[in-house]
């Protein structure tokens, strides 16, 4: 690598460096910092700010509505993360062990990746409707009432079932590349000691591409907890009685909903510490369990 | 010996028949397994693709109430549907403005990377490595941890509801800076000596060798990040007010408030959908090589 280095221009490493630097401090750091210093004032639209110390924080830790946003999301994205992986690996195995027409395959499966969430929420709040959805006649026969504009449950798990159906191509992409770089001498052996197929998947493939799942549950978490924020927006609005509030969406009505932008830094500034505890612990785990080979 | 001989034979025959038998078997047994798995599959893309085709079967019709899968039927009424949604609810507006913030944000955002990433490959200079960090870490401050602060930050700049708003802060990319990095990492060191020995200057180096060996990252990565800022929802709606500069995204919302007070149909909120699904659906399709190839790239 070092051998790559030969201009030594400082100055105009720095100019080069300049625009990513002045965005990254400009509209990344200082906004984060901020967050952190307006978390301890009492702010909003009209009046100028007032220093309240550490309130806010204390406002959250006495919330019960608050407490309830978080078990929600961490309920939210658990969901999200092993759902999507199950249904992806899956697929991904079942395009692995086809012999003719991967390329095809794939390509029917991965395009939900560029599908907009607002888009996943709002054909999903069509064809899932209470009153007017396709299915919900076909539902409704089988002895489950339709309701969850008004049932917390239901919603979430209509919610849920979008925001999977949005992130599984994602996954099938990181996961058919993992599969297909595992050489096919192992197939072989596997296949010659009589192992069956799930086994294969289960105990041979799995521990193999255990560093692309571990990315992928980061990725997937992030998205559980961040990525969902359209749909949730459009198809339930945090509702019925806060059963789909996510901590983004919470926040989000903090801020512009009820314009108290101090108590919604606070929010902002739990929710950097607990992502960035959740990433670093998963990427402790990873260093770990998963196997990287050698 | 002419029985022993007769019975070898006859052993061989039936060995070799046995043999034969139970590779034909074993073929139809492979045969067999490969039409399950291609069920399988077809079952699976069916169900994956089964809403957005629900939801283009809908843009097709007049009221789009489909309340039993016989109602299933693509109806006349496409062209009048897309017209009206594009023209007269003023749909070309949002999807022009998604279009040029996408567009600018990829273009300004591979501008800015490349320089990042030609210092921190192609440099020598002093705390490279914090530099470097300084980039990476800035993945753990995605939009919503710090768009409130961010939101005070650009209406005080005057900023608020501009194009400058949708687009400047999204210039800076660990990701983008990332891939191209390590790409620029398996492109041999000797082809950078070279160039300094031959006195050619680090832009031109970009320029004339580095870009023209990156085309498929480029594209890959131009594709990731187009997808990624046409689909912003959350910063567009609360930084833009003006109806005039909102983007897609923000405007199917403004639709199904629309139907919710059945001030359109459920068809219009669909075909809008539609329109705003097509443009990083057809990139993906178009360019899926190039993006499977760097999204290897991005995991390393």
């Amino acid at each position: 690598m070092s051998t790559r280095e030969v201009y030594t221009d400082r100055l105009q490493a720095g100019v080069l460096l300049l625009p990513t630097m002045l965005v990254s401090l400009l509209f990344l750091y200082y906004p984060t910092v901020r967050a952190v210093g307006l978390s301890f004032y009492r702010a909003s639209l009209a009046r100028s700010d007032v220093f309240v110390g550490l309130e806010n924080y204390r406002r959250l830790a006495g919330s019960g509505e608050y407490l309830r946003s978080v078990l929600i999301s961490v309920l939210f994205a658990t969901c999200v993360v092993v759902g999507v992986m199950a249904v992806a690996l899956c697929v991904s195995f079942l395009i692995h062990e086809i012999e003719v027409g991967k390329g095809l395959y794939l390509v029917a499966v991965i395009w939900p990746y560029a599908l907009p969430p607002a888009v996943a929420g709002l054909v999903f709040l069509f064809i899932a409707h209470p009153n007017i959805g396709i299915f919900t006649s076909y539902i409704e026969a089988l002895g489950v009432d339709v309701n969850w504009f008004s049932n917390g449950p239901q919603a979430f798990v209509v919610v849920l079932i979008a925001a999977v159906w949005k992130q599984i191509g994602y996954n099938v992409i990181f996961m058919t590349a993992a599969l297909g770089n595992i050489p096919d001498s192992l197939t072989e052996t596997a296949e010659l000691d009589g192992v069956s197929r799930t086994q294969r998947l289960l105990r041979v493939y799995v521990p193999i591409i255990s560093p692309t799942l571990v990315f992928l549950v980061i990725m997937n978490t992030i998205y559980g907890f961040f990525g969902t924020f359209a749909m949730v927006d459009l198809m339930t609005k945090g509702g019925p009685a806060g059963a789909t509030n996510i901590l983004i969406y919470d926040l989000y009505r903090t801020a512009f909903q009820f314009y108290e932008f101090g108590f919604a830094s606070a929010k902002s500034v739990v929710l950097f510490i607990a992502v960035g505890l959740l990433m670093y612990g998963q990427f402790r785990l990873s260093d770990r369990y998963a196997y990287y080979g050698g | 010996m002419l029985g022993s001989l007769l019975t070898a034979l006859t052993a061989a025959v039936e060995r070799s028949q046995a043999a034969g038998r139970t590779t034909s078997e074993r073929i139809r047994r492979f045969e067999t397994e490969q039409l399950t798995l291609h069920v399988l599959a077809a079952t699976v893309v069916f169900l994956i693709v089964l809403p957005v085709l629900i939801a283009a079967l809908v843009s097709t019709k007049r009221a789009g109430i489909v309340t039993s899968i016989g109602d299933l039927v693509p109806g006349g009424h496409a062209l009048s549907n897309y017209r009206r949604a594009l023209i007269g609810l003023e749909f070309w507006r949002f999807m022009l403005n998604s279009f040029v913030m996408s567009v600018a944000v990829v273009v300004g955002k591979l501008i800015v990377s490349l320089l990042a990433a030609l210092v921190i490959v192609y440099y020598r200079f002093p705390y490279k490595n914090a530099v470097f960090l300084f980039i990476l870490f800035t993945l753990l401050l995605p939009v919503p941890v710090r768009f409130v602060p961010l939101y005070r930050l650009t209406t005080e700049l005057g900023m608020g509801n501009t194009f400058f708003a949708i687009t400047v802060p999204y210039l800076a990319s660990a990701t983008t800076v990332f891939i191209l990095r390590q790409h620029f990492l398996s492109i041999p060191a000797s082809l950078v000596e070279t160039a300094k020995v031959d006195g050619v200057g680090p832009l031109r180096f970009l320029w004339s060798v580095l870009v023209p060996m990156s085309r498929a990252v480029l594209v890959g990565v131009s594709v990731i990040m187009f997808v990624y800022t046409w689909n912003q929802y959350l910063w567009p709606l609360v930084i833009i007010n003006a109806e005039n500069l909102q983007v897609a995204q923000v405007g199917l919302n403004l639709l199904r408030g629309q139907a919710s007070t059945g001030e359109v149909a459920w068809s219009m909120v669909m075909t809008g959908s539609i329109l705003t699904l097509l443009p990083p659906l057809a990139l993906l399709m178009l360019f899926r090589r190039q993006l499977l190839e760097t999204f290897t790239i991005q995991q390393k």
